[in-house]
């Protein structure tokens, strides 16, 4: 009798553990159970969000994203976040477009575009400029990087407006670009079934491999993990914290220059608003892809995978005509929910 | 420091001040799920895109809803003292002309109308 | 055991119970910490807790206020069994704690602090706080306390000793009954001692009962009723205050058997290796420190809690910023001004706080161990996988680590492998002088072994190895020499071999 009481009991505490764990499996991972839902309800919905056209664009807009995305990813693993990316990318757009046109109203003295590469070289040192001041200020001041880099972003956008008055060009949005610079990024890589893949694919293809052995294969890498998991430790162990503090801030401030760029010669334009609260899509992304805020985790194909999965589902809720007012709403969601599942799975357990 | 040291988390970051028990935040990712999940679907039923002529200066023209992927309804021509009506374009400037026919809708838009001097 | 009977045929019968704790367990990844341990305090006692840092005076207070969670066991309060969830579940129920380090808002006034998270309203309906309530309240407890304090000053613009005052004066404010002191005495001078004495005789009068934890031993046979003793996590002695000696209280501190918890020791010391001259701290207690340590040496460093045996490390290390003093090794001068200066100088350091400053929790076995020598494993400029990889098996190998994979994060490791991890960590940098923070605390005795013949056979290999520690059986038992430390100044350097505890722990009380 005592027998079966005890086995029974067993038995219960059993299924209520196991009862947990799918609890627990079903919360960490409830993002990626509402996302791929929604693909489905989309796909039987609009059965052309399965078609080619539709993937190959999902890809593009992916890979446009993608490179902010690898730079923010660097600053949550140092348990910080970059606001400052969106305007950054802004910036260097402008920048680009300004010198890489046929109309030449910022500088209207100007009378042919620059080489392509002194102009990607030249926004990659602003984007590292930023990112120098981002960490700087983050490593030697200990501020948190959210407020430091809210002052940034405010610095940055009033340079953008400054920027886009001078000349002749009186605050307007900046077009008519070089031939040359829209088909370097947009020219087309390779067709498939006669939709073509742009050439930018293949720039966010290699900057995400460059990004890759950065963080898996150097020192520099090792060490933003160190300093990111603890910082203390790291520093007695010998790591030069403050400099990798500043590394990272600034290779991130690079990724967005390169973001900017690709994004001028995307959109074809380029104005105050480009970029605009690009870093809420790529933060939110980050997290989905599983970089904490606990700092020190995060992989490469986490940040892809985020990424990915953010412009599937709003490339689909945009085939759903779903207004672009309610997708600011959902993407706070996101963020909201991913970080509240990001916490849920490292929360200290007393 | 005592109290510090053994209660130290062993994970820090941005959650090193966080203390919340894991029922309080079951319970908040689930409503915050409902809560996306609720939005998703209000936005999937209020779908569709509204699309605005601007006619600087022009007779009104009335504006429309339409889902992606569709084509906007050719409205009644504008019409404006001493113009001749030319089109119309995806931005201020005049650049991107819109083609009634071919162009689908992927975004909520605002179509500026073209004018020629008569 | 003779003790056991001890406490219990000796209680006054007169004297209620107030508080009772009864075989409370608690164990931590790797470690127990607490081993069916029991506590009984009687209204109007002042009853000591003692024992040596580690023995878990802290995690059985931890476990009374909530901090922990108790794995099993439990608690009367005045026969009623508890279970306060939080401190201050506690607080509201007559428990209160005032801490060694104070946990209170330094810009704000001294009523706010007392009233904090219950300021009285200006009536039951009216939501605003009345700050003349707060004040006369406030001003009545100090006046029964006998305390001089302006209610209205600011918390930072006072001593240690005062801000302490308002922390039992809140306590008081509450009703407590039980009143736990931790380490009250750290911080004061002697005059504030007397103060606090006499508050503590006052409170013991009204007839409260007080847990008074600390390292002084005429403290505690002054102002105590009762001792309770622990060691390692567990109970050993329970005794009146008056049939104890200070002798007999460091023979049931330190008294376990000392066979064969020690390696032979079996390392040849030879030439001088490091020299310090006159190391004085910027910002901590460390004043003019000079000594030599010899190859092949184990050098202990011994002293009180706040003696300055960490700044000592730290300042070589340069991890904390010297106002003077000089360092050579071999006879040339080294500077050290930050860790990775001293790496390059082939110094290592393992700190004291392992959580805090050691590990990288979340990342694995081969993060942990390859970060200090990053520089080894390039090919080109990119790091070779299979040289980490060699070099994490290496040290795997070597301290016999117990972990499953290189790839396991060092968190799910026991705290002796933890440990191992980080040796192995600065192994790797091929270091000539080791400074050892507390390299055994919080680790299993089986554990604290393998570390001590790890220790010796570093000693062996000719490195110097400097070790700090609080267990003196410990350095008698591993080290060479031994300096004490006493007021951020070098009281002493005895033989380990013959010496005693007890010209030890006189040379701590030098400058104290």
């Amino acid at each position: 009798m005592s027998e079966k009481n005890t086995a029974s009991a067993a038995g219960a505490l059993s299924t209520k553990d196991k009862m947990r764990k799918v609890g627990d499996l079903l919360l960490n991972n409830a993002m990626y159970i509402i996302i791929v839902l929604a693909i489905i309800y989309i796909s039987i919905v609009r059965p052309s969000f399965l078609g080619l056209s539709s993937i190959v664009n999902v890809i593009s807009l992916t890979a446009a994203k993608l490179p902010i995305a690898l730079g923010i990813g660097g600053c949550i693993v140092l348990t910080g976040t970059d606001i400052s990316a969106g305007r950054v990318v802004g910036l260097t757009a402008c920048i680009s477009a300004s010198l890489l046109t046929t109309v030449f109203k910022v500088f209207p003295n100007m009378t042919e575009a620059l080489p392509l590469p002194v102009v990607l070289l030249l926004v990659m040192a602003v984007g590292a400029a930023v990112g120098f001041v981002n960490g700087f200020s983050v490593a030697k001041f200990k501020l948190h990087p959210f407020i430091v880099t809210l002052s940034t972003q405010l610095i940055v956008y009033g340079i953008i407006l400054m920027y886009l008055m001078s000349g002749t060009n009186n605050g307007q949005t900046l077009s008519g670009l070089a031939g040359s610079y829209r088909s370097f990024v947009t020219g087309t890589l390779f067709s498939i079934g006669g939709v073509a893949v742009p050439r930018y694919v293949l720039y966010a293809i290699i900057l995400t491999a460059i990004m890759w052995i950065i963080w898996n294969k150097t020192t520099f890498g090792k060490n933003m993990f160190a300093v990111g998991s603890n910082e203390e430790a790291a520093n007695v162990s010998g790591v030069n914290v403050s400099r990798t503090i500043i590394m990272v801030f600034m290779l991130a401030g690079i990724m967005y220059a390169i973001t900017g760029f690709l994004e001028g010669a995307r959109i074809a334009s380029a104005n105050a608003n480009t970029g605009l609260n690009y870093e809420s899509d790529a933060i939110a992304a980050c997290v989905i892809g599983g970089v904490s805020f606990v700092g020190g985790i995060g992989r490469i194909s986490g940040i892809v995978v985020g990424v990915l999965l953010l412009q599937i589902i709003f490339t689909g809720l945009n085939f759903l005509s779903v207004d672009a007012n309610m997708l600011y709403i959902i993407k706070g969601l996101i963020i909201l929910i991913a970080c509240a599942i990001d916490m849920r799975k490292y929360l200290v357990r007393k | 420091m005592e109290e510090r040291k053994d209660n130290e988390p062993q994970l820090r970051g941005l959650y090193r001040h966080v203390r919340i028990s894991v029922r309080t935040l079951n319970i908040i990712i689930l409503v915050l799920s409902a809560l996306l999940v609720v939005c998703i679907v209000i936005g999937i039923s209020r779908g569709g895109y509204q699309i605005t002529f601007d006619t600087l200066g022009g007779t009104v023209v009335e504006s429309q809803k339409h889902m992606y992927g569709e084509l906007v309804e050719e409205p009644n021509p504008p019409t404006r003292e001493g113009y001749v009506f030319d089109g119309w374009y995806r931005d201020e400037a005049l650049t991107y002309p819109w083609n009634i026919g071919e162009d689908v809708v992927t975004e909520s838009m605002t179509l500026y109308a073209g004018w020629k001097e008569k | 055991m003779d003790t056991q009977t001890a406490g219990a045929n000796t209680a006054p019968k007169n004297q209620e119970v107030l508080l009772r704790m009864e075989g409370i367990n608690k164990s931590f990844p790797g470690v127990k910490a607490l081993d069916n341990v029991s506590l009984t305090v009687k209204a109007g006692t002042v009853h000591a807790l003692m024992g040596e840092n580690g023995a878990g005076k802290s995690t059985l207070m931890k476990c009374l206020f909530g901090v922990y969670n108790r794995d099993s066991g439990s608690v009367y309060l005045e026969g009623r069994e508890v279970n306060f969830k939080t401190s201050k579940e506690a607080l509201e129920n007559g428990v209160a704690m005032v801490h060694q380090e104070l946990n209170q808002a330094l810009k704000r006034n001294v009523m706010d602090n007392m009233w904090l998270g219950r300021f009285p309203k200006i009536a039951k309906w009216c939501p605003l706080t009345s700050e003349k309530k707060m004040y006369d309240a406030t001003k009545k407890v100090f006046e029964e306390l006998d305390i001089q304090v302006d209610p209205k000053r600011i918390m930072s613009t006072m001593p240690v000793s005062q801000r302490q005052m308002v922390e039992i004066a809140k306590a008081v404010s509450f009703q407590s009954k039980v009143i736990v002191f931790d380490e009250p005495t750290s911080s004061l001078t002697e005059e504030e001692v007397e103060h606090l004495f006499k508050i503590i005789n006052m409170l013991r009068d009204r007839g409260c009962g007080i847990i008074y934890i600390s390292h002084k031993m005429e403290e505690i046979l002054r102002i105590s009723d009762e001792v309770t003793i622990m060691r390692d996590g567990q109970w050993i002695a329970t005794r009146p205050a008056k049939e104890l000696t200070m002798n007999e209280i460091i023979r049931l501190m330190v008294g376990r058997e000392l066979t064969n918890r020690y390696p032979e020791k079996d390392n040849v010391v030879g030439q001088p290796k490091l020299e310090v001259k006159g190391l004085t701290a910027m910002y901590s207690k460390l004043n003019d420190v000079s000594f030599v340590a010899k190859e092949g040496e184990v050098l202990g460093v011994a002293g009180l809690d706040g003696s300055g045996r960490t700044e000592l490390l730290e300042n070589i290390f340069g991890i904390a910023t010297r106002k003077s003093g000089e360092i050579y090794i071999d006879g040339k001068r080294v500077l050290n001004r930050n860790a990775k200066e001293s790496v390059v100088n082939k110094f290592a350091m393992l700190t004291e706080e392992r959580r805090a400053t050691g590990i990288f929790a979340i990342r694995d076995i081969q993060a942990n161990t390859t970060i200090s020598s990053l520089k080894r494993y390039k090919k080109g400029p990119l790091l070779s996988d299979k040289k980490m990889r060699e070099a994490t098996d290496w040290g795997i190998k070597s301290m016999r680590t117990k972990t499953p994979s290189q790839r396991t994060q060092i968190r799910s490791l026991s705290g002796g492998n933890q440990q191992k991890v980080i040796l192995a960590r600065w192994l790797l940098t091929e270091p000539e002088v080791l400074l050892l923070d507390e390299p055994t605390r919080g680790i299993d005795v089986g554990a604290k072994y393998e570390i001590y013949q790890l220790i010796l056979n570093l000693a062996k290999e000719g490195k110097t190895v400097i070790m700090v520690s609080s267990e003196m059986p410990e350095l008698l038992g591993v080290c060479d020499r031994i300096l004490v430390m006493s007021g951020g100044k070098l009281a002493g350097e005895v033989d380990a071999r013959n010496t005693t505890q007890e010209e030890i722990m006189t040379l701590a009380a030098k400058y104290a």
